[in-house]
Parts: C-alpha cells; sequence; structure tokens
C-alpha cells in the first residue's frame, strides 16, 4: 500500500515541477496539505480502526491524530507561505529560482512524514524520518546564506547523527525479536504483542539508544542545540516546518515507551524521560530568561514544551498521556500562531532583535496582538487550552514526587516571566507623537537614532527600515487568526469526538 | 575450504586497521587524506563481509560487501574528491573543542566504555568471541565518528564523520544480528542522499571560490540570526 502511495505522490510532485506561477505551486501545496488532512479524517471516521492494509501501512488512531495535527500545521503553513515567499523574493533574500525547490521540499517533507507515520515496520519508520530531516534541511538552508546553510547542517548532523545511534537500536530490538520468536522482525504490532518476552536489561538499552535518536529529532535537551538555530535563521514557514516535524520524534517515543510498559525496566525507563524532560525544562526556561531573540524566544519555549510532552509521558499513567496527546495538537496551533506573527514582524524590522523594534503597535498592530495572545496561551493562561493540558500533568507528576511539580511550576513562572518580559521590552518603544512640542521631537528622535545606530552596530545591521510599513498581504493573517481562533475555541469548548480519539489512542496503547 | 580460524584471525587484525583508519580520519588535518582514510575503512569493511560470508556462506554478506564496494569504496569517495577540488580548500586546521591528541586519547576511553557498556547488556545473548568484538568495534567506531562530527570545523570532515558513524553501525548490524537487506539497501539510499545534500551545502560554506564570497557578502544584510 505504501507503494501506491509513494507513486501516486511522486506522480503528484512530478506535476508540481511543471507550473511556472508561484501561485499555482503554492495552491498545489496548500492542496497537497488538504488532501492529506481531509483523508485523515476520512480514514479516522470510516474505518474500523486500526487496520492494517496490505504488508506495511498501519492505520491506528495514534499515527492518524498526528497525521491530523502535522497536515494541518501544513495547509496553515502553505497558506502563509506565499505571501511569505513573495516578500522574501521582493527583498532580494529569495532568489526566484529556488522557488520550485522550496515548493519540492515542501511537499516531499509532508509525504515523507506521512510515510514516515503510517508505516508499521520500525525500519522504514526510521529511514522515512531520515528523510524528513533532510527536506527539513532544505527549507531551511533555501535563502543559501551562510547563517541558513549553518543552521541547516547543524540541523542534518545533529538530527541524523543521533538517528544512527536510534537505529543502533533498531538492530537490538530486531536481536530480541529474533531471540524471543525465533524470526526477527521490526513490526510495531508484533513487537507490542511479544515485548512482555523480551530480555529487559537489552529492551532498556535498546529504549535508550532511540531514545536518543527521536529525542534529537524532539528537540529535547542536550539534543536540543539545533533548534534555536533553525528556528531564528530559516524564514519562518521552514522554521513551523521544522517545528512540525519535532512531533515525529515524540510520537516514536510514545510506541517505543509503551511497548516497554509491560516490562520491569518500565520505571528506569520512566525516570529516563522524566530527567529528560526536567533537563529540558530547565535548560529552556533559563535560556529564554533575558532572551532579546524573538524567534529564539519562540524555540526554546518549544524545548521548554517538549520537556512537559516527555513528563507527561514518563508518568506513565492513562490521564496523564491523555492530556500529553492532547498537548501536541495544541501546541502547534499556539506555536504556529506566534511563528506567524514572529514572521510578520521580521519583514517590518529585518530582524528578530528586541532592540531593533519600534512602534509595534502603529506599524503592525495584528501581528503585535498575536504575539501578545499567543504568549498568553503559550504559557498555559486560562481560557487557552494548554491550561488543562499543563494543569492535569503537573497534578500526575505529584503522583511521581511533589518536589518534582514544584520544580516544574517555578520554572514554567520562569518561563512565563521571559515571555512578559520580552513583550513589555520590545512593545514598549514609542517614538514621539508630532503634536508635542518639537524640540522634544527632535531630542527623542535623535536619541532614538542613536541608540538605534548603537544596537544595529552591535546587531552588525547594513541598514534598518523602520517608518516604512510593511504591507501584510492577506493570506499571511488568515492562518495566524485561524490557529488561534481554533486554539481558543478548544479551550472554551472540549469536543466529545476529540476526547473519543484521545481515550481510544490510549486504549489502544495498552494503558488502562 | 579454509580454515574458519584463521579467516577469524584475519578479520580480528582488519579490526585493528578499521580503528587505525577512524583515529586518522579524528587526526589528519589534509582534507584528501581524511578521505582516503574513509575510503579505506569502507574497504575494511566490505572485506570483513566477505570474510564473513567465506565462513558462514550466506549469500545476503556477499551482496553488502559488493554494495558496499561500489558506494562507499567508488561512488561516495569520488563525489566527495571533486566537490573538495571544487571547493578549493586543501586542509582542515581547525578544531572546535578538542585538539587532535586529547580527542584520540578521548576515543581510547570510547572503546574501553563500549567494551563494558557491550559486555553488560550482551550477557544472556549467544555471542561468540569475535561477533562480540566485532560488536565492540562497531560501537566505537559509531562513537569516534560523532567525536569527529563534533570536533571538526570544516563540513566535509564533519560529513566524513557523519559517514564514518554509519559505517560504525552498519559493522555492528553485521555482527550482532543478520539485517533484512532491503533495510540495508535503504540505510544506503538515504546516506547517498545525505552526503549530497550536505557536500552542496559545503560548497557555499567552505568555498574559497570568489563568486560564493560575494553572494554572502551581499546577503549580509540578512539578519535574523543570532547577533549578540
Amino acid at each position: 500500500m505504501i507503494r501506491y502511495y509513494l507513486l501516486v505522490m511522486g506522480i503528484f510532485l512530478a506535476f508540481g515541477l511543471i507550473p511556472k506561477s508561484h501561485r499555482l505551486m503554492n495552491a498545489l501545496a496548500a492542496g497537497n496539505g488538504m488532501l492529506h488532512l481531509v483523508m485523515s479524517c476520512v480514514a479516522l471516521s470510516m474505518l474500523d480502526l486500526p487496520e492494517r492494509l496490505g504488508e506495511t501501512l498501519y492505520l491506528d488512531h495514534l499515527n492518524l491524530y498526528v497525521e491530523l495535527i502535522t497536515s494541518l500545521g501544513f495547509t496553515a503553513a502553505a497558506f502563509y507561505a506565499r505571501g511569505y515567499t513573495d516578500s522574501l523574493m521582493e527583498a532580494g533574500e529569495l532568489d526566484p529560482r529556488n522557488l520550485k525547490t522550496f515548493y519540492l521540499a515542501f511537499n516531499l517533507l509532508l509525504v515523507t512524514a506521512t510515510v514516515a507515520l503510517f508505516s508499521d515496520n520500525l525500519a522504514l519508520f526510521w529511514i522515512f524520518a531520515e528523510l524528513t530531516t533532510v527536506c527539513a534541511a532544505m527549507l531551511v538552508a533555501i535563502l543559501s546564506a551562510r547563517e541558513n546553510i549553518d543552521a541547516a547542517l547543524k540541523y542534518v548532523f545533529i538530527v541524523s547523527g543521533a538517528m544512527l545511534f536510534a537505529f543502533l537500536g533498531l538492530i537490538f530490538l530486531f536481536t530480541l525479536s529474533e531471540q524471543a520468536l525465533g524470526k526477527g522482525t521490526l513490526n510495531w504490532t508484533e513487537l507490542a504483542v511479544h515485548a512482555s518476552e523480551f530480555s529487559p536489561a537489552l529492551l532498556l538499552a535498546s529504549f535508550t539508544f532511540m531514545f536518543i535518536g527521536f529525542g534529537a529529532k524532539a528537540g529535547v535537551a542536550p539534543f536540543h542545540t539545533w533548534l534555536p538555530d533553525a528556528y531564528a535563521r530559516a524564514p519562518s514557514v521552514s522554521a513551523i516546518l521544522s517545528g512540525l516535524m519535532q512531533n515525529l520524534g515524540i510520537y516514536g517515543i510514545i510506541r517505543m515507551y509503551s511497548l516497554l510498559r509491560e516490562s520491569n525496566v518500565a520505571p528506569q525507563a520512566s525516570s529516563i524521560l522524566l530527567a529528560a524532560g526536567v533537563f529540558s525544562i530547565a535548560l529552556a526556561s533559563f535560556s529564554m530568561f533575558q532572551q532579546r531573540n524573538l524567534k529564539r524566544l519562540i524555540a526554546f519555549s518549544s524545548v521548554e514544551h517538549m520537556g512537559l510532552l516527555l513528563i507527561g509521558i514518563g508518568i506513565g499513567t492513562p490521564l496523564a498521556l491523555f492530556w500529553a496527546l492532547f498537548y501536541m495538537l495544541v501546541h502547534v496551533l499556539v506555536k504556529e500562531t506566534l511563528l506567524f506573527s514572529a514572521g510578520i514582524l521580521h519583514r517590518q524590522y529585518r530582524s528578530n532583535m528586541r532592540e531593533n523594534m519600534w512602534d509595534v503597535f502603529k506599524l503592525q498592530p495584528r501581528a503585535a496582538w498575536g504575539l501578545i495572545l499567543g504568549s498568553i496561551a503559550i504559557v498555559g493562561m486560562p481560557p487557552f487550552p494548554l491550561f488543562p493540558a499543563k494543569f492535569f500533568i503537573l497534578l500526575e507528576s505529584a503522583a511521581v514526587s511533589p518536589y518534582l511539580t514544584l520544580a516544574l511550576l517555578l520554572m514554567l513562572i520562569l518561563a512565563a516571566a521571559s515571555f512578559a518580559n520580552f513583550l513589555l521590552k520590545a512593545f514598549s518603544k514609542v517614538t514621539v507623537e508630532e503634536e508635542k512640542d518639537r524640540h522634544t521631537i527632535r531630542t527623542h528622535v535623535e536619541a532614538g537614532r542613536a541608540e538605534l545606530k548603537t544596537a544595529a552596530e552591535k546587531a552588525d545591521h547594513d541598514e534598518i527600515r523602520l517608518p516604512n510599513k510593511y504591507v501584510v498581504r492577506s493570506g499571511m493573517r488568515v492562518p495566524a487568526i485561524f490557529m488561534l481562533a481554533l486554539a481558543f475555541a478548544l479551550g472554551v469548548y472540549f469536543p466529545d469526538s476529540l476526547r473519543d480519539l484521545l481515550d481510544a489512542i490510549i486504549l489502544e496503547l495498552g494503558y488502562v | 575450504m579454509i580454515d574458519p580460524t584463521f579467516l577469524e584471525g584475519i578479520i580480528k587484525i582488519l579490526f585493528v586497521f578499521v580503528l587505525i583508519s577512524a583515529g586518522l580520519i579524528i587526526s589528519t588535518r589534509n582534507l584528501s587524506s581524511v578521505l582516503t582514510a574513509y575510503t579505506i575503512q569502507s574497504f575494511l569493511l566490505a572485506a570483513v563481509s566477505s570474510l564473513l560470508y567465506m565462513i558462514d556462506g550466506k549469500n545476503q554478506l556477499l551482496l553488502l560487501a559488493v554494495l558496499t564496494l561500489a558506494s562507499k569504496v567508488i561512488l561516495i569517495p569520488y563525489f566527495i574528491s571533486r566537490i573538495e577540488q571544487k571547493i578549493k580548500i586543501g586542509r582542515d586546521l581547525h578544531f572546535a573543542y578538542l585538539e587532535p591528541t586529547p580527542s584520540l586519547l578521548l576515543s581510547i576511553g570510547l572503546i574501553i566504555l563500549s567494551y563494558t557498556f557491550l559486555s553488560g547488556v550482551f550477557k544472556g545473548l549467544p555471542l561468540s568471541k569475535l561477533f562480540f568484538f566485532g560488536a565492540v568495534i562497531g560501537l566505537s567506531l559509531t562513537l569516534m565518528g560523532m567525536l569527529v562530527v563534533f570536533s571538526r570545523k570544516r563540513v566535509i570532515t564533519k560529513a566524513l564523520g557523519y559517514l564514518s558513524m554509519e559505517n560504525g553501525v552498519l559493522m555492528f548490524g553485521l555482527f550482532v544480528t543478520e539485517l533484512p537487506f532491503i533495510i540495508e539497501v535503504l540505510i544506503i539510499i538515504d546516506l547517498i542522499i545525505l552526503v549530497i545534500l550536505t557536500t552542496i551545502m559545503a560548497v557555499g560554506m567552505d568555498s574559497s571560490i570568489e563568486e560564493y564570497r560575494q553572494k554572502f557578502r551581499k546577503l549580509q544584510i540578512w539578519t535574523g540570526g543570532e547577533s549578540q
């Protein structure tokens, strides 16, 4: 079945190479995202899950749910990409000849991620997860400026290098299954049935190696170092897509952990996850504090959230997993809102640095509000849905140790404070209105210019365009508003169908 | 039929040479020597695989040897040497965290580490001594490759470090278990894509070509990155 899918998508991508107009290429990318979105919705409602189609294609609630999140993110990014790449080309940063490569990598990323998710065979999952890294790196390097290429190479080397360790884990797993069953296998479904017969020490070794690989893919500390660079140096769209790929890593970790849950090394595996989670959150929240680069702030916030997800998985109770899964969805919605808005601000100021942002409310009021509301959502304030997700994960973590809860809470407060600190300092700088005394204007403006100049020198800028208002194309605002509205709606009303879906995932993974 | 113990002896000698080649990749400053060391390492891997075929008689091992020879001894080194000529940089003088001598000492530590780790993990498995040593060498090769990726600055050397890591993984797989052949093929395809991508990017990064320098200068306006 996967062969047919790849064949169809290959033809589709080949067609995608024909059109010359940007509009058509973009429409194809958006259509591709929507196609996957609709297909996964249809599969969720029509099929009797879990379902096996052919030798390697395996559909269950978990991978369809992750696919749903991924394709939703892709569709929104495709709508945003049009205006964004247009303005990149206008500014001369993106070579129009690279546009085709951009959309090719864009579509290919979704296809490879889909195959990775739906393949029952772990080795196929590994290989396609590797290919997503390659595609995402191409998207990061698309501007072919030194910073981009540097970030892309860092991404490839760290993630692929770590994924080789995951492959060592696969070899362990294969040996284990050979020992227990007589014939080696790497199918999730078969492994899940026989996991309790495997030797615990080897299973733990295998889990540890796999965790290194998938953890790097997810951007978990200490393998997170690619993430801030990829976020800050790549164009916003690329950052969004590499962010979406983090869920793929988390998906692998959830699967692996559910294999181990039955054996008697589950506590050790849990403590690995918890330790990595706490370390990620601590590192991220301290790096966020006093962070002056907006996209780096958002990137470290991603690391923090991946840490929290790991803790949700590592606690090992059905309730914690339920909220961790919900968290994956909401995190994508809110993170995309933030990155969409940050991208607009970057087009306006040509910089992500706090000190270069002036008159934000006058120049880009909607992007500013997007950032403010997105920040409120991401730090977990009600009525946004990250509040219940964080609340219940923290509540469950008290069962492991109350000190863990306390430490997490303190670090989350620090992260929230960092967002507040950034927004207050970046958005409160206003140049003086004209109706005031002329003298003061001049001194203010001059002082402002002088400050700006030093900032510019510090930041190694050649030019800063302040007064010209960047005209945001309408397609760029819609996805941000849509994602934020969806997040808000999920915070106010929790649909029954979503609850049933998450319950079904937990049941299928063998919890309860 | 050749005596298996004799073949095992040869494999053990080859292990030593594999480790030496890994050490060369870590410490050599000349880019083309690093490439030669990698080519020799891949060749040794192919040789080990075909010797194992002579002992075991499994066709898959022979196929793997041929595949390794074609891709890693001929195709990839050829491609990289073309790129090396193109970027006109012969030497990689800079080390990021570790100078060669400490990193060689560290890699001895890594070998001991992988020995103790694997002897703990493989306690229950019926592996013969030779296969256990193969697994140890494979794991330490992976770790040493990682050391190269961390400590070298030029992208080309980093890519060779990554390739050497992958050689280690393949060696580990060779001795621990028998993976389905299709997986090995897929890994090599993945490897080739990755090498092509990174080396093309390396032309942008490492290049001393004037055209690229100019392009970068032009794009310096773009300051999205860290500029603190």
